[in-house]
């Protein structure tokens, strides 16, 4: 559970550090929380527990002269004061929030090597709880979901939050969009998945998992880790196994045995890409079956990232409870490990 | 008149024309007269008819109207030839090489196939010896002029045509030497510059190695590289490549750190990368495929950056590189008679190389389909390369065998246990001879040789004790008569010159003196003996021995006297016929005398009317009867005994 890996102030001694990369320990402690691609495809943002952010060159580490030191980032600097639990990248700007607090992020200025001044978007309102993950919509919002059992949505221009969805009992884990049908998804720690409306600002449906005898998973618990969605079909899992969701009727079509929580599922092409509890990425198909298990560096994986802004550079990486991002080419195999 | 002289030219000529008319007319009799008809000796002749053929090949080739039918009618012609006797052997073989330079390749291919069908032909006695290099040498050639990807079955029946046509230990054709192809080098873009990304137009002026394939249908100008590539990969991937081109460089320390730090990491990937989905391997094969639809095939591997992906998807490419590090660890574990002393491998090397062949297996297992039926025949096939590897090292004897002299098949003997105290194995060290009185004679004494030297089978004896009456017989004092001696015995005389060869020096000592007979030379020897011999011997004992020996000396000198009295002679025919006349019809008196049966009798009197001719047959019967009895004095006796007293004085007178 991502919640027990949060970081508190006394980590803030080392981020003063002048060194740029850390060391030792620290090293070894490290997790990565989140990943986010930039918009050209080139570049990859990945955010750690101890509130940085690095920036990895993907064209100088997939270049055919490429050496240990183009594994390395071409950035790093300090986000939060704490974990940073989820990127997001628009058009022009890298979204991070932890500890409270939502920065966006020039990738301009990043690329060019440049921290810039991060403008922080909302500050106060938060402060006192855990704001887990965010996700965009084309209306230029940005919903959050919040440590507070609530949903916000926040209008990226102006700046300001639009509405607030109330529904949830427990905090908010992770958040989907239907773009097309305009229906915002999120599951939380009190194990249910609730489809809103954005127009109306009303959960139109509410799925608790764990009530499904297919899918629970008692010994694991009912909350919901991980949702993603593609038109008709949702994937959501957590304490409860893996499944795969038709939207229409609301029933569960296949569920993926795979042992342990998983994290962060997608969809990609025929298969499924998960990864979570396990120091490996699950391909699964749509059926049930689970195809391949890929080993991994990390012991544990917590985020998952596919690059679809490019497709020279089109890689899969994974990262988790280790210093290390692995990137795959081929799905297939790892081909090479960013690090820290 | 002399023989006319071999000219040439005109044979040639008319070989020429002959060899012309032959093949219109499609028999070889034209050849076969004009051979018989020019004057010459065969040697002579043969060669200008080999001339002739090979002319006559020429200007055929030259006028360039001729198909390949008719060089092989000509070549046909020439077979013909050589089993007539009248063309050497090697003219078939030196037209078939001509032919085979002159032509392109697709007219080569049909050559080759009159060639391929007559490999019965060549394999014969007349051909096989002139011919076999020949078809080598042209073999070889044909070869060279190929392409190993463009012509792949044909390069592949000229090499099944060698194989057919030499026995397998032939030298020529194999690698007795155990040398590897160190020209096989995997090309692949090792320097960063060089890197193919959109260099698409230098790729299609190789020559054929690159052919990428996966980039069909694209135009010229050259799009950048549209997934990402592992370069990582891709290079230590095809340096091991050249592991396996020469494996002896594994021997060395460097290398084979690399060479182990980049098959962990490759068969890592293999692991990781499961092949489980057939359907996307065929696929994917499918796209190799040239849009002609043909399978193309590569003798080398394809080594562009951007068909890695695919590659490692393949299972059948999978399966090529497994093999290959079966082989490769098959080689350096191996016994090979021409490995140097320097190539062992230590024990880590060692454990190292059996924990990946068991990885290599599993992976060989895992791959789609039938990897389990695959990998126990590659273990099969692996297992079977020993026995060649080990007849490689004997130097390839010829697997012909010999026919060995004894044909009978022998009938294996069953070899019972003998007791154990069967001859002489047994504790008392006796051995039984299965009756009590063999065995006790037989244990006497076991040694043979030693029984006949002990003293008691000394039989032979002292000259003193053998001579010793014919010295006192010698002595004149005691009056012994000559025909009395023991000397004159031959019997004596025999043993008596053994004796002397074994015991009297005299023996052996040359004399001039000529001896008349056996005694005399006995006599002297008898004389310098009894100088010799001491003279202390009883006479007494002498003289009963002496007594003896005139017993049966005499006996025994009856049958060998020097001079018989004429009573002992055996009755001759003449007399018979005079005794006859002489009995007439009283011959059944001399019957009772003779002791005739009465049997006998009637048969006589059966046989002949005649009282003449009876009395002889009388006498006959007699004789026959008789034998050696039949003697004069014996007659005479029963003649006087029937009272024909005048018929026996008058024998015995004559």
């Amino acid at each position: 559970n991502k919640k027990n890996c949060s970081g508190t102030s006394h980590f803030s001694k080392w981020v003063t550090c002048p060194f740029k990369g850390r060391h030792g320990l620290a090293l070894l402690h490290m997790s990565v929380f989140s990943q986010s691609f930039s918009p050209c495809g080139r570049f990859l943002a990945a955010a750690n527990n101890y509130g940085e952010i690095a920036l990895f060159s993907l064209s100088s580490a997939l270049s055919p002269d490429a050496t240990e030191l183009s594994q390395k980032p071409i950035l790093t600097f300090t986000a939060h004061e704490g974990p940073v639990f989820c990127l997001l990248s628009t058009d022009s700007q890298l979204l991070s929030a932890g500890n409270g607090e939502i920065s966006a992020w020039s990738w301009a200025e990043l690329i060019k090597k440049v921290m810039g001044r991060g403008k922080i978007l909302s500050s106060c309102l938060m402060t006192l709880l855990l704001v887990s993950l965010c996700c965009l919509s084309q209306d230029n919002s940005l919903i959050v979901g919040g440590g507070d059992n609530n949903i916000h949505v926040m209008d990226l221009e102006q700046g300001n939050f639009k509405s607030v969805l109330h529904g949830h009992t427990d905090y908010i884990h992770c958040l989907s969009i239907r773009e097309r049908e305009g229906e915002i998804l999120s599951g939380g720690e009190d194990g249910a998945v609730r489809i809103w409306d954005c127009r109306t600002g009303q959960s139109v449906h509410c799925i608790e998992v764990y009530k499904y005898e297919s899918c629970a998973r008692p010994q694991y618990g009912k909350w919901i880790s991980c949702l993603t969605t593609d038109s008709d079909w949702m994937l959501c899992g957590g304490g409860p196994s893996l499944s795969l969701w038709h939207l229409r009727s609301l029933s569960p079509t296949s569920i993926f045995s795979l042992p342990g929580c998983q994290r962060q599922a997608t969809f990609y092409q025929d298969m499924i890409l998960t990864v979570g509890e396990g120091p490996c990425v699950s391909h699964c198909l749509l059926g049930g079956d689970v195809k391949a298990q890929i080993p991994c560096t990390p012991q544990s994986l917590n985020t998952l990232a596919l690059n679809t802004n490019s497709t020279e550079h089109r890689v899969l990486t994974v990262g988790g409870s280790s210093d290390h991002i692995d990137v795959f080419t081929n799905l297939s195999y790892r081909a090479f490990s960013l690090s820290f | 008149m002399s023989p006319s002289l071999f000219n040439f030219v005109d044979a040639k000529d008319k070989f020429t024309a002959s060899a012309r008319n032959a093949l219109c007319g499609k028999t070889s009799k034209p050849l076969i007269n004009a051979f018989n008809q020019i004057p010459g000796n065969e040697t002579e002749k043969k060669t200008t008819l080999d001339q002739a053929l090979r002319g006559v090949l020429g200007d055929q080739i030259v006028e360039q109207k001729a198909s390949c039918d008719d060089y092989l009618s000509l070549i046909y012609l020439s077979i013909d030839a050589v089993t007539e006797g009248i063309c050497s052997a090697t003219t078939p073989f030196l037209l078939l090489g001509d032919v085979l330079d002159c032509l392109p390749l697709d007219q080569c291919d049909r050559i080759f196939s009159f060639v391929e069908e007559n490999v019965s032909t060549w394999k014969s006695n007349s051909f096989y010896t002139a011919g076999k290099n020949y078809l080598l040498r042209m073999c070889n050639d044909l070869l060279r002029r190929l392409s190993k990807s463009q012509n792949t079955v044909f390069c592949g029946r000229i090499q099944l045509f060698l194989a057919r046509l030499f026995p397998l230990s032939e030298k020529s054709g194999l690698n007795l030497q155990s040398q590897f192809n160190l020209d096989n080098i995997t090309v692949f873009n090792k320097n960063e510059q060089e890197s193919t990304l959109g260099q698409k137009h230098i790729e299609e002026k190789e020559d054929g190695m690159e052919v990428e394939e996966g980039e069909m249908g694209e135009e010229d100008t050259p799009a950048p590289c549209s997934i990402p590539i592992d370069y990582n990969l891709y290079r230590k991937f095809w340096t091991l490549q050249d592991y396996f081109r020469n494996p002896v460089q594994c021997y060395d320390k460097f290398s084979w750190m690399t060479f182990l730090k980049y098959s962990d990491e490759t068969l890592a990937v293999f692991k990781s990368y499961k092949l489980d989905d057939m359907q996307a391997s065929k696929r994917k094969l499918e796209e190799l495929r040239t849009s002609g639809g043909e399978h193309v095939y590569f003798a080398k591997f394809l080594t562009s950056e951007k068909l890695m992906d695919l590659q490692l998807s393949d299972s059948n490419f999978r399966r090529h590189i497994l093999l290959q590090y079966l082989i490769l660890f098959q080689y350096l574990k191996g016994q090979v008679k021409f490995k140097s002393s320097s190539c062992v491998l230590n024990d880590d090397q060692t454990t190292w190389i059996e924990e990946t062949t068991k990885l290599v297996y599993q992976l060989l297992r895992e791959i789609p389909p039938d990897g389990d039926k695959f990998a126990t025949m590659v273990e099969h096939i692996l297992n079977t390369e020993e026995n060649w590897n080990a007849w490689k090292n004997e130097g390839c004897p010829s697997f012909v065998k010999e026919r060995t002299i004894d044909d009978k098949p022998k009938r294996p003997t069953r070899k019972r246990q003998a007791p154990e105290d069967f001859l002489g194995k047994g504790p008392d060290r006796k051995i039984f001879m299965g009756n009590d009185e063999l065995t006790r004679l037989w244990n006497l004494n076991q040694d043979n040789m030693e029984a006949c030297k002990s003293d008691s089978r000394e039989f032979m004896p002292s000259l003193d004790e053998f001579f010793a009456e014919a010295i006192e017989q010698a002595d004149p004092a005691n009056m012994v008569e000559d025909e009395y001696k023991a000397v004159r015995n031959s019997n004596y005389g025999w043993r008596a010159l053994r004796l002397l060869s074994r015991r009297s020096p005299h023996f052996f000592q040359p004399t001039n003196q000529k001896f008349k007979s056996l005694a005399d030379y006995l006599d002297s020897m008898v004389s310098k003996l009894a100088k010799e011999l001491p003279k202390d011997i009883p006479s007494e004992e002498i003289k009963t021995g002496e007594e003896d020996d005139d017993d049966n000396g005499d006996n025994l000198l009856k049958e060998s006297n020097d001079s018989p009295s004429m009573q002992s002679k055996l009755v001759t025919n003449q007399q018979m016929d005079d005794v006859a006349v002489k009995l007439g019809a009283q011959w059944k008196t001399l019957a009772e005398q003779l002791e005739m049966k009465a049997a006998d009798l009637r048969e006589i009197e059966t046989d002949s009317e005649e009282v003449d001719m009876q009395a002889k047959l009388l006498l006959v019967a007699w004789q026959d009867r008789e034998g050696a009895q039949a003697t004069v004095e014996n007659l005479v006796t029963a003649l006087n005994a029937a009272g024909f007293s005048q018929i026996a004085d008058s024998l015995s007178e004559a």
